[in-house]
């Protein structure tokens, strides 16, 4: 490799849905009261810039937009091997949606630096989108590669593998260049000692921790605020409604014993037609 | 306040037609753009606009005419080798190409919630400026009446709003997204989930070729190879028998089991739901639901999943449905049609063993003679 890569990581922190903490009785979640996480997903893209930065050199920043607990996901990355970090945090973004969050990414990205990969998770799992990303390239003008399984570097292009509806497709792409990492790449890996011990010295020394995280607003980083929030925002949520209640009238089995239960609902259900002749 | 032109009542047009993407994977049509055709067709009528249909791609034979037979107005076919095999850049060029050429903007602009679709559309409304609403379930058109202060430019009563409808974060909601404030306005629907029109092969429409202009920077990322793994399996969208996993398993070993019950059927396949699918258990492709397939197999066997509102529409429309599930309070059991409330390490091998006596053609009269 010629020089060194300038990677740049892009995470979220999302409502943790396997908890029950925050969930208000019809359905919506309570943000305030859940537990938080790093998206699931973006720790396919950590666990892809953390690679490419030890297989071809260079540094790691990762960079997250939300209100200020969301710095927990950012020393999460440095607790993986992430050189510094950013935080976007400003009341003006609230109720962003994709197009003005892509704004504010694309934004906060030129503030920081020109990245030679620019990665994110393929989608979060509050929003379930999958658009931010392809978003922020089209700002950034830049080529993508989405649902990107795996991935290499040779002659300064990324071999990139990226799924396909029944298959995948094999793509030569030049930098820069942004990836959305599928959840069929490599599982992140453990936290890395030298990076946990840094974490730790550095929760004891907010002078110190701010050398590492900063976090920064829309006037920091020159985002017009009209095109942020509710108002940069072209799409709205109108309305929710209850799903209606499907059917009812699921037949509940019940038996003495395992046996005569299964026996029950093979009858019932008329299995048989289904086996294997 | 430059950025207001868009917002500009005034400059709101209620007008332009409707616009659907096909999309094909060389030269093989997705059932999605049908299923697109299908849906913009009522959506056109009921606003009495044309609906258009833009398809790219490299000597494509009939599938313009067969556009046309599936409900189009009026295709537009951008015909380049370039464009053989999908590229975002090159697709993403035409497009925008297109929609600047149009005198008037479409009023909405469809895809598929594809590897492709979702790769294509947000490049497209970033380009635009315009709302984007992704893995739609149900579109519609209707009016709406922004009354928020928030911006009084968007104040108003707009009759004619694509109405986009997906299952919200939650157990049990869904929400309807507007953005009527710029045309197009954006959508994409999950693949097996908008019915398409019967073809009619006397249906007439007008096919026009439009010039490609492509520019050296969309070139950066070539395609080597498209591989399909058609052979690989049986395909979760076209087995008769799903057998699907979830977070009740309690571990990724429960797949095993799974995998042995799913043997006892024919054209089976192995599904999960999203939570398993993050935690690795099992790789994505496996994934049933609001971000993986949709499927309607003959039977569905559902093992340890709750039936989350995401789940739930991406199989609820399988022929048979049994919930397996500790909890008898999930709400798999409310769309279930056959519900047993109990430990599945217990009853699948029980349903193993039964059904291999079956098979075997033993216990048959056991099984009869029990009732």
């Amino acid at each position: 490799m010629s020089g060194s890569l300038n990677i740049f990581v892009l995470v979220k922190q999302v409502p943790d849905q396997g908890s029950k903490a925050g969930l208000n009785p019809d359905g919506t979640i309570d943000r305030a009261k859940a537990k938080r996480m790093l998206n699931p997903f973006d720790r396919y893209a950590l666990q892809a810039a953390l690679h490419a930065k030890k297989c071809y050199g260079g540094r790691v920043t990762a960079i997250s937009m939300g209100p200020p607990p969301a710095v927990e996901v950012l020393l999460e990355t440095l607790e993986h091997g992430v050189d510094e970090a950013f935080l976007l945090s400003d009341r003006r973004l609230a109720a962003s949606d994709t197009l003005a969050t892509a704004y504010a990414l694309f934004r906060t990205v030129s503030y920081v630096g020109k990245p030679d990969l620019v990665f994110c998770g393929l989608q979060t799992t509050d929003g379930d989108t999958a658009q931010v990303g392809p978003q922020l390239a089209e700002r950034m003008g830049l080529p993508q590669i989405t649902y990107c399984e795996d991935f290499s570097i040779e002659n300064n292009k990324v071999h990139g593998r990226r799924i396909i509806e029944g298959g995948y497709q094999k793509v030569v792409s030049e930098m820069p260049l942004l990836v959305t990492v599928a959840n069929s790449y490599h599982p992140l890996e453990y936290k890395s000692f030298r990076g946990a011990w840094k974490v730790q010295r550095l929760a004891r020394n907010e002078e110190e921790l701010k050398k590492f995280i900063h976090t920064i607003d829309l006037d920091i980083v020159k985002a017009d605020p009209d095109r942020t929030g509710l108002k940069g925002s072209p799409t709205i949520v109108a309305a929710t409604e209850k799903v209606g209640e499907l059917g009812g009238s699921c037949k509940m089995h019940e038996g003495q014993s395992v046996e005569t239960l299964v026996q029950s609902v093979i009858k019932e259900s008329q299995l048989e037609q289904f086996f294997v002749a | 306040m430059t950025e207001q032109v868009e917002v500009d009542l005034s400059s709101f047009s209620p007008k332009g037609d409707v616009l659907v993407i096909a999309e094909h994977i060389l030269g093989e049509l997705q059932p999605v753009t049908l299923e697109l055709l299908g849906a913009g067709r009522i959506l056109s009528d009921k606003m009495e606009r044309k609906l258009k249909c833009l398809v790219m791609g490299y000597n494509l034979g009939d599938i313009p005419q067969k556009l046309v037979e599936y409900g189009a107005d009026e295709v537009y076919v951008a015909d380049h080798e370039e464009l053989e095999k999908y590229r975002t850049l090159p697709y993403r060029r035409v497009v925008c190409d297109f929609l600047e050429t149009q005198s008037e903007p479409p009023h909405t602009c469809l895809l598929g919630s594809t590897t492709t679709g979702r790769d294509l559309a947000p490049r497209i409304a970033a380009h635009f400026d315009t709302g984007l609403t992704a893995d739609c379930t149900e579109l519609d058109i209707g009016p709406y009446e922004h009354k928020s202060k928030v911006d009084p430019t968007k104040i108003g009563l707009y009759p004619n709003c694509l109405y986009a409808i997906r299952p919200s974060f939650g157990e049990s909601l869904k929400a309807r997204i507007l953005g009527p404030w710029k045309n197009p306005q954006m959508a994409t629907t999950r693949p097996g989930v908008m019915t398409p029109l019967k073809p009619d092969s006397k249906r007439k429409g007008k096919i026009e070729k439009i010039t490609v202009n492509l520019k050296p920077e969309d070139h950066r990322l070539v395609v080597v190879e498209t591989v399909r793994e058609i052979a690989k399996g049986v395909k979760l969208t076209e087995a008769d028998v799903i057998v699907a996993g979830g977070y009740g398993l309690g571990t990724a070993d429960g797949f095993d089991v799974l995998k042995d019950l799913a043997a006892t059927f024919e054209n089976s396949a192995l599904g999960a739901s999203r939570k398993v699918v993050d935690l690795g258990w099992i790789p994505y492709q496996h994934q049933v639901g609001q971000t993986g397939k949709t499927v309607r197999p003959k039977l569905y066997i559902a093992c340890g999943i709750s039936g989350a509102i995401q789940h739930r529409v991406g199989m609820s429309k399988s022929g048979t449905i049994i919930a397996i599930n500790k909890d008898p309070d999930s709400p798999i059991f409310k769309f279930a049609h056959h519900g047993i409330v109990g430990d599945i390490y217990q009853i699948i091998p029980e349903m193993i063993k039964q059904f291999k006596e079956i098979q075997s053609g033993r216990g048959v009269k056991e099984v009869v003679g029990s009732h």
